[in-house]
Protein backbone atom coordinates (compact mmCIF):
# COMPACT_ATOMS: atom_id res chain seq x y z
CA UNK A 1 0.00 0.00 0.00
CA UNK A 2 1.56 3.18 -0.68
CA UNK A 3 2.66 5.35 1.31
CA UNK A 4 0.47 8.72 1.30
CA UNK A 5 2.56 11.07 3.51
CA UNK A 6 5.70 10.20 1.56
CA UNK A 7 3.61 11.02 -1.53
CA UNK A 8 2.66 14.13 -0.40
CA UNK A 9 6.50 15.15 0.92
CA UNK A 10 7.81 14.44 -2.55
CA UNK A 11 5.09 15.55 -4.83
CA UNK A 12 3.19 18.40 -3.71
CA UNK A 13 3.48 21.83 -5.00
CA UNK A 14 6.31 21.20 -7.11
CA UNK A 15 5.50 22.50 -10.84
CA UNK A 16 5.87 19.67 -13.20
CA UNK A 17 4.79 20.97 -16.45
CA UNK A 18 4.57 24.45 -18.13
CA UNK A 19 3.03 25.39 -20.93
CA UNK A 20 1.87 28.71 -23.17
CA UNK A 21 -1.08 28.78 -24.85
CA UNK A 22 -3.71 31.60 -26.39
CA UNK A 23 -7.38 31.01 -26.06
CA UNK A 24 -9.65 30.85 -29.23
CA UNK A 25 -13.04 33.41 -27.89
CA UNK A 26 -14.75 31.12 -30.41
CA UNK A 27 -13.92 27.78 -29.00
CA UNK A 28 -14.90 29.50 -25.31
CA UNK A 29 -17.86 31.00 -27.02
CA UNK A 30 -18.83 27.75 -28.11
CA UNK A 31 -18.71 25.97 -24.74
CA UNK A 32 -20.49 28.84 -22.97
CA UNK A 33 -23.35 28.55 -25.55
CA UNK A 34 -23.91 24.72 -25.44
CA UNK A 35 -24.05 25.18 -21.74
CA UNK A 36 -27.01 27.31 -21.99
CA UNK A 37 -24.68 30.76 -20.98
CA UNK A 38 -26.67 33.73 -21.23
CA UNK A 39 -24.11 36.33 -20.34
CA UNK A 40 -22.92 37.96 -23.68
CA UNK A 41 -18.94 38.64 -22.18
CA UNK A 42 -19.21 34.84 -22.32
CA UNK A 43 -20.70 34.15 -25.57
CA UNK A 44 -20.48 37.00 -27.67
CA UNK A 45 -16.47 37.24 -28.84
CA UNK A 46 -16.56 40.39 -29.58
CA UNK A 47 -18.23 42.39 -26.58
CA UNK A 48 -16.04 44.89 -25.13
CA UNK A 49 -15.48 42.80 -21.54
CA UNK A 50 -15.40 39.29 -22.98
CA UNK A 51 -14.07 36.67 -21.34
CA UNK A 52 -13.08 32.58 -21.19
CA UNK A 53 -16.16 30.60 -19.58
CA UNK A 54 -15.25 29.48 -16.58
CA UNK A 55 -16.02 25.67 -17.83
CA UNK A 56 -13.72 26.12 -20.86
CA UNK A 57 -10.82 27.09 -18.03
CA UNK A 58 -11.29 23.76 -16.72
CA UNK A 59 -10.60 22.00 -19.89
CA UNK A 60 -7.10 23.62 -19.67
CA UNK A 61 -6.11 21.09 -17.20
CA UNK A 62 -6.52 18.25 -18.95
CA UNK A 63 -3.49 16.52 -20.14
CA UNK A 64 -0.38 15.50 -18.46
CA UNK A 65 -1.92 15.04 -14.64
CA UNK A 66 1.08 14.07 -12.63
CA UNK A 67 4.37 13.85 -12.75
CA UNK A 68 6.37 11.95 -15.06
CA UNK A 69 8.57 9.80 -12.00
CA UNK A 70 5.16 9.50 -10.24
CA UNK A 71 4.65 5.61 -9.39
CA UNK A 72 2.07 3.86 -10.81
CA UNK A 73 -0.84 3.05 -8.08
CA UNK A 74 -3.08 0.86 -9.96
CA UNK A 75 -5.71 1.50 -12.66
CA UNK A 76 -6.14 4.52 -14.52
CA UNK A 77 -6.87 8.08 -13.38
CA UNK A 78 -10.36 8.49 -13.76
CA UNK A 79 -12.10 12.27 -13.87
CA UNK A 80 -13.27 12.74 -10.66
CA UNK A 81 -14.02 16.57 -11.18
CA UNK A 82 -12.85 19.58 -11.61
CA UNK A 83 -12.83 23.39 -9.89
CA UNK A 84 -12.41 26.67 -11.48
CA UNK A 85 -11.21 29.50 -9.37
CA UNK A 86 -11.61 32.82 -10.89
CA UNK A 87 -9.58 35.75 -9.54
CA UNK A 88 -9.04 37.78 -12.73
CA UNK A 89 -11.14 37.49 -15.84
CA UNK A 90 -9.15 35.69 -18.41
CA UNK A 91 -9.33 37.00 -21.57
CA UNK A 92 -9.08 35.60 -24.57
CA UNK A 93 -6.51 36.02 -27.61
CA UNK A 94 -3.73 37.08 -25.62
CA UNK A 95 -0.74 34.93 -24.56
CA UNK A 96 -1.12 32.50 -21.53
CA UNK A 97 0.87 29.98 -18.94
CA UNK A 98 -0.20 27.31 -17.49
CA UNK A 99 1.97 26.10 -14.25
CA UNK A 100 1.01 22.52 -12.70
CA UNK A 101 1.60 21.08 -9.45
CA UNK A 102 0.03 18.50 -7.42
CA UNK A 103 -1.97 20.52 -5.09
CA UNK A 104 -3.16 17.71 -2.77
CA UNK A 105 -3.17 13.87 -2.31
CA UNK A 106 -5.63 12.01 0.01
CA UNK A 107 -7.35 8.65 0.04
CA UNK A 108 -10.55 7.01 1.14
CA UNK A 109 -11.01 3.12 1.98
CA UNK A 110 -14.22 1.61 1.56
CA UNK A 111 -15.26 -1.77 0.79
CA UNK A 112 -13.96 -2.09 -2.62
CA UNK A 113 -10.33 -1.08 -1.29
CA UNK A 114 -8.30 1.92 -0.92
CA UNK A 115 -8.99 4.94 -4.04
CA UNK A 116 -6.24 7.61 -4.23
CA UNK A 117 -7.51 11.22 -4.81
CA UNK A 118 -5.19 13.76 -6.55
CA UNK A 119 -5.75 17.12 -6.80
CA UNK A 120 -2.92 18.82 -9.83
CA UNK A 121 -3.40 22.54 -10.15
CA UNK A 122 -2.80 24.57 -12.78
CA UNK A 123 -1.73 28.40 -12.09
CA UNK A 124 -3.11 30.29 -15.07
CA UNK A 125 -0.64 33.56 -15.24
CA UNK A 126 -0.81 36.32 -18.32
CA UNK A 127 2.04 38.06 -19.95
CA UNK A 128 2.71 40.61 -16.89
CA UNK A 129 2.85 37.55 -14.59
CA UNK A 130 -0.65 38.30 -12.90
CA UNK A 131 -2.44 35.19 -11.96
CA UNK A 132 -5.45 35.18 -13.05
CA UNK A 133 -7.03 31.54 -12.50
CA UNK A 134 -6.88 28.17 -10.52
CA UNK A 135 -7.77 25.11 -12.61
CA UNK A 136 -7.96 22.20 -10.90
CA UNK A 137 -8.38 18.43 -11.54
CA UNK A 138 -9.73 15.86 -9.37
CA UNK A 139 -8.37 12.11 -10.15
CA UNK A 140 -9.35 9.41 -8.94
CA UNK A 141 -7.34 5.89 -8.80
CA UNK A 142 -8.35 2.47 -7.40
CA UNK A 143 -5.68 1.35 -5.77
CA UNK A 144 -4.32 -2.23 -7.04
CA UNK A 145 -4.50 -4.75 -4.52
CA UNK A 146 -1.80 -6.72 -3.22
CA UNK A 147 -3.19 -9.83 -2.74
CA UNK B 1 -38.36 38.92 -7.77
CA UNK B 2 -34.96 40.44 -9.58
CA UNK B 3 -31.90 39.55 -7.64
CA UNK B 4 -29.76 42.48 -7.79
CA UNK B 5 -27.51 42.48 -4.63
CA UNK B 6 -26.35 40.21 -1.81
CA UNK B 7 -29.31 40.98 0.55
CA UNK B 8 -31.44 39.49 -2.41
CA UNK B 9 -30.37 36.09 -1.57
CA UNK B 10 -31.54 34.02 0.57
CA UNK B 11 -30.53 31.15 2.49
CA UNK B 12 -32.20 28.15 1.29
CA UNK B 13 -33.23 29.58 -2.18
CA UNK B 14 -33.61 27.02 -4.97
CA UNK B 15 -32.16 27.88 -8.25
CA UNK B 16 -33.50 25.63 -11.24
CA UNK B 17 -34.55 23.06 -12.43
CA UNK B 18 -32.79 24.47 -15.70
CA UNK B 19 -33.29 21.60 -18.06
CA UNK B 20 -30.08 21.91 -20.54
CA UNK B 21 -29.86 20.28 -23.82
CA UNK B 22 -27.77 17.10 -24.06
CA UNK B 23 -28.26 16.25 -27.74
CA UNK B 24 -24.96 14.39 -29.15
CA UNK B 25 -24.19 16.80 -31.35
CA UNK B 26 -23.41 19.68 -28.20
CA UNK B 27 -20.83 16.61 -27.02
CA UNK B 28 -19.52 16.52 -29.87
CA UNK B 29 -18.97 20.19 -30.55
CA UNK B 30 -17.76 20.54 -26.79
CA UNK B 31 -15.13 18.15 -27.13
CA UNK B 32 -14.16 19.64 -30.50
CA UNK B 33 -13.53 23.27 -29.03
CA UNK B 34 -11.55 22.42 -26.19
CA UNK B 35 -9.19 19.79 -28.29
CA UNK B 36 -10.39 16.54 -27.67
CA UNK B 37 -11.13 15.83 -31.32
CA UNK B 38 -13.45 13.41 -32.40
CA UNK B 39 -13.23 11.01 -29.58
CA UNK B 40 -15.99 8.40 -29.55
CA UNK B 41 -16.77 8.61 -26.34
CA UNK B 42 -18.00 12.16 -26.66
CA UNK B 43 -19.52 11.30 -30.62
CA UNK B 44 -20.88 7.98 -30.84
CA UNK B 45 -22.72 5.86 -28.90
CA UNK B 46 -22.23 2.36 -30.56
CA UNK B 47 -18.60 3.48 -30.49
CA UNK B 48 -18.84 4.27 -26.73
CA UNK B 49 -20.92 1.02 -25.58
CA UNK B 50 -18.10 -1.15 -27.47
CA UNK B 51 -15.17 0.64 -25.36
CA UNK B 52 -17.75 -0.03 -22.25
CA UNK B 53 -19.43 2.85 -21.60
CA UNK B 54 -23.16 3.12 -20.70
CA UNK B 55 -23.40 5.78 -24.03
CA UNK B 56 -21.56 8.38 -25.51
CA UNK B 57 -20.52 11.09 -22.29
CA UNK B 58 -21.61 14.47 -21.84
CA UNK B 59 -18.04 16.15 -21.43
CA UNK B 60 -17.47 16.51 -17.43
CA UNK B 61 -16.50 20.42 -18.26
CA UNK B 62 -20.10 20.73 -19.86
CA UNK B 63 -21.77 19.65 -16.63
CA UNK B 64 -19.74 22.06 -15.14
CA UNK B 65 -21.23 24.90 -18.24
CA UNK B 66 -24.12 23.45 -17.54
CA UNK B 67 -24.07 24.55 -13.62
CA UNK B 68 -22.74 27.81 -14.39
CA UNK B 69 -25.16 28.75 -16.92
CA UNK B 70 -27.52 28.29 -14.61
CA UNK B 71 -26.33 30.74 -11.71
CA UNK B 72 -26.17 33.57 -14.46
CA UNK B 73 -29.37 32.88 -16.10
CA UNK B 74 -31.14 32.53 -12.73
CA UNK B 75 -28.72 35.43 -10.36
CA UNK B 76 -27.79 37.37 -13.91
CA UNK B 77 -25.45 40.00 -11.43
CA UNK B 78 -23.68 37.08 -9.79
CA UNK B 79 -20.06 36.41 -10.64
CA UNK B 80 -18.62 32.87 -10.17
CA UNK B 81 -15.60 32.99 -7.72
CA UNK B 82 -15.28 29.26 -7.75
CA UNK B 83 -16.91 26.12 -8.90
CA UNK B 84 -15.94 23.34 -8.06
CA UNK B 85 -17.80 19.64 -9.41
CA UNK B 86 -17.61 15.76 -8.52
CA UNK B 87 -18.52 13.54 -11.14
CA UNK B 88 -19.82 11.07 -9.02
CA UNK B 89 -20.99 9.45 -12.63
CA UNK B 90 -21.35 9.84 -16.15
CA UNK B 91 -23.90 11.52 -18.15
CA UNK B 92 -25.30 10.49 -21.19
CA UNK B 93 -25.68 12.57 -24.41
CA UNK B 94 -29.54 12.75 -25.26
CA UNK B 95 -30.73 11.61 -21.89
CA UNK B 96 -32.21 14.39 -20.02
CA UNK B 97 -31.05 15.86 -16.92
CA UNK B 98 -32.11 18.69 -14.63
CA UNK B 99 -29.84 21.56 -12.91
CA UNK B 100 -30.37 22.55 -9.50
CA UNK B 101 -29.14 24.97 -7.22
CA UNK B 102 -29.34 25.59 -3.45
CA UNK B 103 -28.11 28.72 -1.37
CA UNK B 104 -26.05 27.14 1.69
CA UNK B 105 -24.83 30.40 3.33
CA UNK B 106 -24.34 34.11 2.96
CA UNK B 107 -22.43 36.61 3.58
CA UNK B 108 -23.13 39.78 3.51
CA UNK B 109 -19.98 42.10 4.81
CA UNK B 110 -18.00 39.91 1.87
CA UNK B 111 -21.19 40.34 -0.75
CA UNK B 112 -20.66 36.40 -1.22
CA UNK B 113 -22.60 33.42 -1.54
CA UNK B 114 -22.29 29.80 -1.07
CA UNK B 115 -24.28 27.42 -3.52
CA UNK B 116 -24.75 23.12 -3.77
CA UNK B 117 -25.16 22.41 -7.29
CA UNK B 118 -26.85 19.15 -8.73
CA UNK B 119 -27.29 16.96 -11.77
CA UNK B 120 -29.68 14.30 -11.58
CA UNK B 121 -31.05 12.09 -14.81
CA UNK B 122 -34.19 11.00 -15.78
CA UNK B 123 -34.34 8.61 -13.22
CA UNK B 124 -33.53 11.00 -10.59
CA UNK B 125 -30.18 9.70 -9.88
CA UNK B 126 -27.24 12.11 -9.09
CA UNK B 127 -24.99 11.95 -11.46
CA UNK B 128 -23.11 15.76 -10.98
CA UNK B 129 -22.96 17.26 -7.01
CA UNK B 130 -21.11 20.45 -6.68
CA UNK B 131 -20.31 23.65 -4.91
CA UNK B 132 -20.32 27.18 -6.17
CA UNK B 133 -18.90 30.56 -4.59
CA UNK B 134 -20.59 33.34 -5.98
CA UNK B 135 -19.93 37.50 -5.27
CA UNK B 136 -22.53 39.59 -5.34
CA UNK B 137 -22.93 43.79 -5.49
CA UNK B 138 -23.67 45.00 -2.11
Amino acid sequence: MVDIEALKSKYLNLVFDRRDFTVQAENSATVARISGETRPEYIDPAHAAFEVFPAYIASLSSGRHLPIDFPALGGLPVDGGKAVTSLQPVPAGVPLNGRTHLHDIYDKSGRSGRMVFLISRMEIYDAAEKLLALADSRMVIRERSES
Amino acid sequence: MSIQSITDIEFGMELGPYLPDTALPNSAAVADAVGWGNAARFTNHERSRKEGLPGALVPGILGMGFLCALIHREIPAARIQKVDCVFRAPLIADQPCAVTAIVTDIDTTAGTAELDLLIRNETNETRVVGTATIRMPK
